[in-house]
């Protein structure tokens, strides 16, 4: 479309009255763009503000790029920090299972090393519950068969268990030469007898060849299953030593307090029995009592089996021999890439929560952002309202 | 490794080589757009000067999808000078005018220079915004393209509200006459 006439003189006229800059202004910005436009009155700008604005005038690419590297950095510090500190809880663990009596588990400490590193603090917590047990050596013993034996423990470390009912369990693996396997086997029920213990289970299998093994299944009283444990890995050499432990304090608290329950129950029914005219009346009391008392009669022998079960750890003893009889302790490929394996999933770990962690502070962080930049643009055209 | 350095510094001197390109084809005309949008030709030299060196330190920063390097730069300047305004919360009266727009000169007639003195007259009537855009489009010289790009609107737009103020000023124009 043609413009009108007077449209285009009418840009004739503003454009005659466009502004022009000073001769002087001009030659002034000349040589400072020249020059690169330097800072008036050098550079005093905060090193965070400098290290900014560099930052900001990096390649677009460059930004997220250096984002991603400080992240995977962290990521790396991180795992190494968490790596550290199992591998640290393990030691602590290791050195309490070595001042044990003799140090036989010493040799197995490389094997234990592998199995254990991951589980830094049962191991510490095991290895102080052992000390609690030694602590206590001397002294009166801890069980005394009538009730939860960890209720009585003393020693300084008494605190930790005091009043709890825990369940604990123990697998041991040792490692002798065939011929001694029968030897070895003698000493395993010895020391059950010393240390008040019952053999549930046991085979034998004796002679020169290759395949010589024995196997117990034992319950220990829990109070010396530390002292016990010790006196087995004694025997042989510790192959592997697994120990766990779960809490029942809420299970037999419960259980107890059913009990009491019952108890005033079968009691109230008496009484109703004895205030009973009618024979129906009688019949149907009776009946509940008998109810009551049957159901008092399950609980009191869920509370002891739950009781005995705390009193008497369950522990496993495997004697093996072979091949791999003399290489126990030994930190091969296999160890190597267990624990790599570990670091690995140590790794994906904290990159997952550091992900959980950092994907809503970024979300925020560019929602605030962007509402900076919202508002600073509001401000900025309120300049022309 | 010193490729790399060699190739970053080959980009380097041609990111100045076109800052400089940019700096000789836009400086009178950044000027005239802010003096024409702050009316007070001292406030446009110093903003005129801050925006130039913004641009210049944000130079590896400008992204040619995003627009041509001139609706860039007058992005930057606006800033400043919206900043500035903003400062000082004032409108000033044009004080700066180095040509003064009304005084008759050997070449101008004397109806010409009163219709200037009416141009000048509806020019100080417009709002803010409006004088901007003629700022931008009769001062500057910046396309309706460029213009959407630097105030953040669309091409048409752009060009529907300069049409208006165009209108508006040619209707003060007649009228005053």
């Amino acid at each position: 479309m043609e413009p009108r006439r007077e449209d285009t003189d009418l840009a004739t006229e503003l454009r005659a009255l466009r502004p022009k800059p000073r001769p002087g202004f001009a030659a002034e910005l000349d040589a400072r763009a020249a020059a690169g436009f330097p800072r008036e009155g050098g550079d005093d700008r905060s090193p965070l503000r400098r290290a900014a604005e560099k930052l900001s005038r990096a390649p677009r690419w460059r930004v997220p790029a250096l984002a991603g590297a400080v992240a995977v950095a962290a990521i790396a510090v991180v795992t190494a920090v968490v790596a550290i500190s199992e591998d640290d809880a393990f030691d602590r663990g290791a050195q309490q299972l070595a001042a044990q009596p003799q140090g036989q588990a010493a040799p197995g400490a490389g094997r234990l090393r592998g199995a254990f590193a991951p589980l830094g603090r049962e191991v510490e917590r095991a290895a102080v519950e052992s000390a609690a047990s030694a602590n206590s050596k001397g002294a009166a013993p801890a069980y005394d068969g009538a009730g939860p034996s960890l209720r009585s423990s003393s020693g300084p470390n008494a605190f930790l268990t005091s009043q709890r009912d825990v369940e604990r369990s123990a697998q041991l693996v040792l490692a002798t030469e065939p011929s001694e396997v029968r030897a070895a086997a003698a000493r395993v029920f010895e020391t059950v007898h010393r240390f008040d213990g019952i053999v549930l289970r046991s085979s034998i299998s004796a002679g020169d060849d290759a395949e010589a093994s024995a196997v117990f299944d034992l319950l220990i009283p829990s109070g010396r299953l530390g002292d016990a444990l010790a006196g087995f890995s004694e025997i042989a050499a510790v192959r592997s030593r697994r120990e766990s432990s779960g809490d029942v304090t809420g299970r037999t608290t419960g259980l107890e307090e059913r009990l009491r329950d019952s108890r005033a129950r079968i009691e109230s029914l008496l009484t109703e029995l004895a205030a009973a005219g009618a024979e129906a009346e009688r019949s149907a009391v009776e009946r509940q009592l008998r109810f009551e008392r049957a159901r008092l009669a399950a609980l009191r022998s869920s509370l002891q089996g739950l009781e005995r079960r705390v009193n008497l750890s369950r522990v496993s003893v495997r004697i093996q021999s072979g091949a791999e009889t003399g290489s126990e302790g030994a930190w091969g490929v296999s160890e190597a890439v267990d624990d790599a394996g570990r670091i690995l999933a140590i790794a994906a770990g904290v990159t997952l929560i550091g992900l959980a962690v950092l994907a809503p502070l970024a979300l925020l962080a560019a929602l605030a952002w962007l509402g900076a930049r919202a508002w600073a643009r509001r401000r900025r055209e309120s300049a022309l309202g | 490794m010193s490729q790399a350095i060699a190739t970053r510094a080959e980009a380097g001197n041609e990111a100045r080589s076109s800052f400089d390109e940019l700096y000789r084809q836009s400086r009178d005309d950044v000027y005239a757009y802010v003096a024409g949008l702050l009316r007070d030709a001292s406030a446009a030299e110093e903003v005129t000067a801050i925006a130039f060196e913004r641009a210049y330190r944000k130079r590896d920063r400008f992204d040619a999808r995003r627009g041509s390097p001139r609706a860039w730069l007058f992005g930057i300047a606006r800033n400043a000078a919206l900043d500035e305004l903003r400062q000082r919360r004032r409108q000033a009266a044009l004080t700066a005018d180095p040509t003064d727009p009304a005084a008759p000169s050997a070449t101008d007639g004397v109806e010409r220079s009163e219709r200037r003195l009416l141009l000048t007259a509806a020019l100080e009537r417009l709002e803010a915004r409006e004088r901007e855009l003629v700022a931008l489009r009769f001062f500057a010289g910046l396309s309706n393209a460029e213009i959407a790009r630097v105030l953040g609107i669309s091409e048409s737009n752009a060009g529907t509200k300069l049409h208006r103020v165009v209108t508006k000023l040619r209707e003060a124009c007649h009228g005053a006459a």
